[in-house]
């Protein structure tokens, strides 16, 4: 497996270059106070991975790898630890930037805020990341994106929906009788949604002719 | 072990295409080439013996089930596919440092030694590389973690008689170890006549036979006669005929047998082309 | 050690390389108990199929010419030559028998085939 993530790093490593851009710009926005962005790193990793899936349906790779040892298996896990490993890697990065951003604009830490919304923002790129590869492994990245639009539409549109017509007190008040505890609760429901949405993958990519 | 491949009663079912009780082995330390025309078969065999696509029936290598002991086989299998396969933007770099990972016996200084004899740059991205070096790579890496059986489809397609040379030499030095062998399928049949041991020739889906390659080319035989003289053949003495403008030419299963028969002049050698074609085209 | 293999003579490659090792174990260029080169690395150096070498071996085994020691090698028998000659002499004999009855059914002279003989061993030397 860890032969398959080195050549997945490999395959996107020209990417890191834009990341860097990014990780620069999303700390000026930040200290300008311009807005704030804290989702949009982590994110990425998920953008930049599914450009992966691409590279390799276009060099017909898939049926190579299922020639190496363990290959169908491998190659569903290693993009699954791939894409968690940068999801990692760029939220502690956002949020080192997000407290020395939240340090020189107010001279104070608020662990509470940047803590929560780095888990939204763990929790919503995991969810995506759930979603769009089963998705994707069924049907193919191109169709995929057009699959994985609609939904963040439909998201969108539910969500506001809800905001608009639906009295969230009550659970915003369970929340705040959870403490913190929520983020645990959180993150663990983000964990098991991604090991399922693994298992999904892996049942479909093992049927799968090439 | 005595073979490196035995397959079996295998059937694959496309809407257009079918595989039919498909059947040969491959004796260790053996070189079998795989022909047929294009469509015949060629590259689903392959695609079912590494399993990229589902089939049915039984195919073992070294004598275990693939489908029990798939991965334990697949360390010991080196692969080149009809179809480019390594991401374009990679180097031989890249391969080198996944490979490593991947295979218990990759063999970084034997890859780096083939790349050197193939004069391909280890830092390049896979796009810059033409279609033989491509080839080349792909070569390169299916041998360099000591593999038992390796199973090319195509892998001298696209490449110049220098450099087909030179794989067909590192192919003979791959099987100075008698425990090792190689399936490969090719249009180019001048390479088979040159290293083959056996040859395995399919047409629409079904096995026309296996044989060695030596039985091929020494007993059989195409004559050439006239119309008058053809009607004097027995029809089975011959296996496929074909009837040309100026001559008859006739598929014959072995020369000697025949030239005791009949007194036609004209029996000469075979290649494999024309085996195919008189196979494929001919009449009975 | 020197082996020509034609592929247009029309002789099989093995018939080839089993003709021309019995030439050199008679010649005495290839001694008796010398080691010949295993059937792989000949295939090799001779850009022919392992099957094709095997078979070679295989007939010269046969004909006691050559012996496989398991393991180890295949080695350049012990050869009565003697004997070897004695055999191919009754075989020439055997063949001019042909030769001689195909002439009296044409009534050709025995003075025309020694003559024949004389000018296809001419060519054969010039060759």
């Amino acid at each position: 497996m860890i032969g398959l993530i080195k050549k997945d790093l490999a395959m996107i490593k020209g990417n890191f270059k834009f990341l860097a851009i990014f990780i620069i710009l999303y700390f000026i926005l930040g200290l300008m106070g311009k807005m704030d962005i804290s989702f949009i790193l982590p994110f990425m990793s998920v953008i930049i991975m599914i450009s992966t899936f691409s590279y390799d349906n276009y060099n017909k790779w898939d049926a190579y790898v299922i020639t190496l040892p363990n290959g169908r298996k491998n190659s569903v896990k290693s993009k699954y630890v791939a894409t968690i490993l940068l999801v990692l890697i760029l939220t502690i990065v956002t949020v080192l930037l997000s407290f020395i951003i939240a340090y020189c604009r107010y001279h104070i830490l608020d662990y509470e805020e940047i803590l929560s919304l780095t888990t939204g923002s763990i929790f919503g790129t995991l969810l995506v990341l759930s979603f769009m590869y089963p998705i994707i492994y069924k049907f193919g990245v191109e169709k995929a994106r057009i699959v994985i639009c609609s939904l963040v539409f439909g998201i969108v549109i539910l969500g506001s929906l809800i905001i608009k017509y639906i009295d969230l007190t009550g659970i915003i008040k369970i929340l705040n009788l959870m403490q913190n505890y929520w983020i645990i609760v959180i993150l663990l429901f983000a964990i098991l949604l991604v090991y399922a949405s693994y298992r999904l993958s892996l049942k479909i990519y093992l049927k799968k002719e090439f | 072990m005595t073979n490196a491949l035995e397959i079996k009663n295998v059937n694959k079912k496309y809407s257009d295409f079918e595989l039919r009780n498909v059947k040969f082995t491959l004796p260790k330390g053996m070189i079998m080439g795989l022909i047929g025309s294009n469509g015949a078969g060629k590259t689903t065999i392959i695609k079912s013996i590494l399993n990229i696509i589902n089939y049915t029936g039984n195919i073992k290598i070294f004598d275990l089930d693939i489908k029990e002991k798939e991965d334990e086989i697949k360390e010991e299998i080196g692969v080149v596919l009809d179809d480019m396969f390594f991401p374009e933007i990679l180097t031989p770099n890249d391969i080198d440092n996944s490979m490593k990972y991947i295979f218990k016996n990759w063999d970084s200084k034997l890859f780096n030694s083939y790349l050197t004899k193939f004069s391909l740059n280890i830092n390049n991205p896979i796009k810059t590389f033409s279609k033989g070096m491509r080839k080349k790579l792909e070569i390169a890496t299916a041998l360099s973690h000591h593999p038992k059986l390796l199973i090319l489809d195509e892998p001298t397609s696209g490449l110049d008689p220098v450099v087909r040379s030179e794989i067909l030499d590192i192919f003979r030095d791959f099987i100075q170890n008698d425990e090792c062998s190689i399936l490969f399928s090719t249009h180019i049949t001048t390479d088979l006549e040159k290293i083959a041991d056996y040859i395995t020739f399919i047409n629409d889906g079904q096995i026309v036979f296996t044989k060695t390659c030596d039985e091929l080319l020494n007993q059989y035989g195409i004559v050439k006669c006239m119309e008058k003289e053809f009607q004097k053949i027995d029809k089975k003495d011959y296996l496929k005929y074909q009837k040309n403008k100026y001559d008859y030419e006739i598929l014959i299963e072995n020369k000697k047998d025949f030239k005791k028969k009949y007194s036609i002049e004209v029996i000469d050698k075979i290649t494999l082309d024309d085996l195919m074609v008189l196979m494929i085209k001919g009449e009975k | 050690m020197e082996i020509i293999i034609s592929n247009s003579n029309g002789i099989p490659i093995y018939e080839q390389i089993k003709n021309q090792l019995k030439n050199k174990i008679l010649n005495n260029e290839l001694k008796e108990g010398e080691l010949l080169p295993s059937i792989r690395s000949l295939a090799r150096d001779l850009k022919c199929s392992v099957i094709t070498t095997k078979n070679a071996y295989e007939e010269l085994e046969k004909e006691g010419f050559v012996i496989t020691v398991p393991a180890k090698g295949i080695y350049v028998a012990t050869i009565n030559k003697d004997l070897v000659k004695e055999r191919q002499l009754t075989k020439i004999e055997e063949l001019l028998k042909e030769v001689l009855i195909l002439a009296k059914t044409c009534d050709i002279k025995q003075k025309d085939i020694i003559e024949i003989l004389e000018i296809l061993s001419k060519e054969d030397i010039n060759d």
